[in-house]
């Protein structure tokens, strides 16, 4: 009995190392979870997508199309009513998965609309499905979920 | 001064963050793979060299990002070496795997190998065999040109850096910069993991290293499979 319970440290140890030489099976199976949870809300190789935040709706258009990873893409926002005071910003990220900060910065190309370079990058474990969080000063951040093209 | 814009402590912190969020489980299976394989020598330096290898050639690429500004055109050009290198640390890690069940000792898989195949296996033992750890820093060095998502959310970002640049070189030294911060920031990480999974304090640890290689050998084959279908 006394060698059993001296064995409990080992036998935990020997768990967490064979968990952690799993990990790239769990992230890559957690981060396809997360994926199908956070649904792609619409086509965006089709066209514009537009969301409501709050009084203002949002759309996002990515070019060229299809979106491809690994290349360069226009992002275009346009804010319906009033002037903004300040200029939207696009976060670019996975759901479920910490990529590190990729912004897209924009620049004001008509009325209420804004248009910046950006990249989204490939991720080695195959996950297609990408969110673009829109943040527009004073009103709010819209997360656009979407699929690329590898 | 370049040194003191912002985005170098961002990025060292983004670092400090992917790595315990990201890199653990993407990279941790090579992290433990050299510690298991060291056995029962010491685990510290070899890794702390293995990831500054990784540092160096981060900031090698960052180097390249920030004095061409581009981060697509480097994209196109190396896509097939990394899938190449991914194949290679899959292989790497099934090799490892494989010597430590004992099922296939390293010579005797090798002992028919081609001349080139043969001088890699031979380098590769010489390292493991040999107590210097700064022969890990190349090492390093080629599995830091592995593909991965953060990594190339901090080459956009040395990218960024040189288009802001005044001049081509200080493109370079800003790109290298950020680069070399996000490396230093990964390592607590990886060398915190290096050290849990270095078991030689354990006693019947021998039953540790002969699950820890059949998972390796697992691991090294999906990592293969990711390298062909990449």
């Amino acid at each position: 009995m006394r060698t059993y319970f001296a064995r409990i440290p080992q036998i935990l140890i020997m768990c967490s190392m064979m968990m952690l030489i799993v990990c790239p099976f769990a992230i890559c199976s957690n981060s396809a979870a997360s994926g199908k949870n956070a649904q792609t809300e619409c086509n965006i190789h089709k066209g514009t997508c537009s969301q409501k935040l709050g009084e203002r709706t949002v759309a996002l258009e990515i070019s060229p199309r299809p979106v491809k990873a690994m290349a360069d893409l226009t992002f275009r926002v346009t804010v319906s009513g009033p002037p903004l005071s300040g200029t939207p910003h696009i976060d670019l990220g996975m759901p479920g998965m910490e990529m590190g900060p990729n912004r897209v910065k924009m620049k004001k190309t008509g009325e209420n609309t804004y248009t910046g370079n950006g990249v989204i990058v490939r991720c080695p474990s195959g996950k297609t499905t990408w969110r673009a969080a829109v943040t527009v000063p004073e009103t709010g951040t819209a997360a656009f979920v979407f699929d690329v093209v590898y | 001064m370049w040194f003191t814009e912002s985005i170098f402590p961002v990025f060292l912190a983004t670092g400090f963050t992917v790595g315990f969020g990201h890199c653990i489980g993407m990279c941790g299976p090579i992290v433990i793979s050299i510690s298991l394989q060291l056995k029962d020598r010491p685990a510290f330096f070899p890794q702390l060299f293995y990831n500054l290898g990784r540092t160096v050639t981060y900031a090698i690429l960052g180097g390249i990002m920030g004095a061409t500004a581009s981060f697509t055109r480097f994209a196109a050009d190396v896509g097939g070496l990394q899938k190449g290198i991914l194949v290679f640390a899959g292989i790497l890690i099934i090799l490892m795997g494989a010597g430590m069940t004992g099922w296939l000792p390293a010579g005797r898989i090798f002992k028919n190998a081609p001349p080139l195949a043969g001088f890699a296996v031979s380098a590769y033992k010489r390292m493991i065999a040999a107590n210097r750890a700064i022969l890990f820093l190349p090492m390093g060095m080629l599995l830091g040109l592995l593909p991965c998502g953060p990594v190339y959310t901090a080459m956009i970002a040395a990218a960024r850096t040189g288009m802001d640049a005044g001049t081509t070189f200080s493109g370079m030294l800003a790109g290298a910069g950020v680069m070399a911060c996000f490396g230093l920031g990964t390592i607590p990480a990886l060398l915190l993991l290096s050290q849990v999974s270095h078991v030689k304090w354990l006693k019947h640890r021998e039953v540790i290293y002969k699950i820890g290689g059949i998972l390796m050998i697992l691991v090294g084959v999906y990592f293969t499979w990711k390298g062909i279908t990449y």
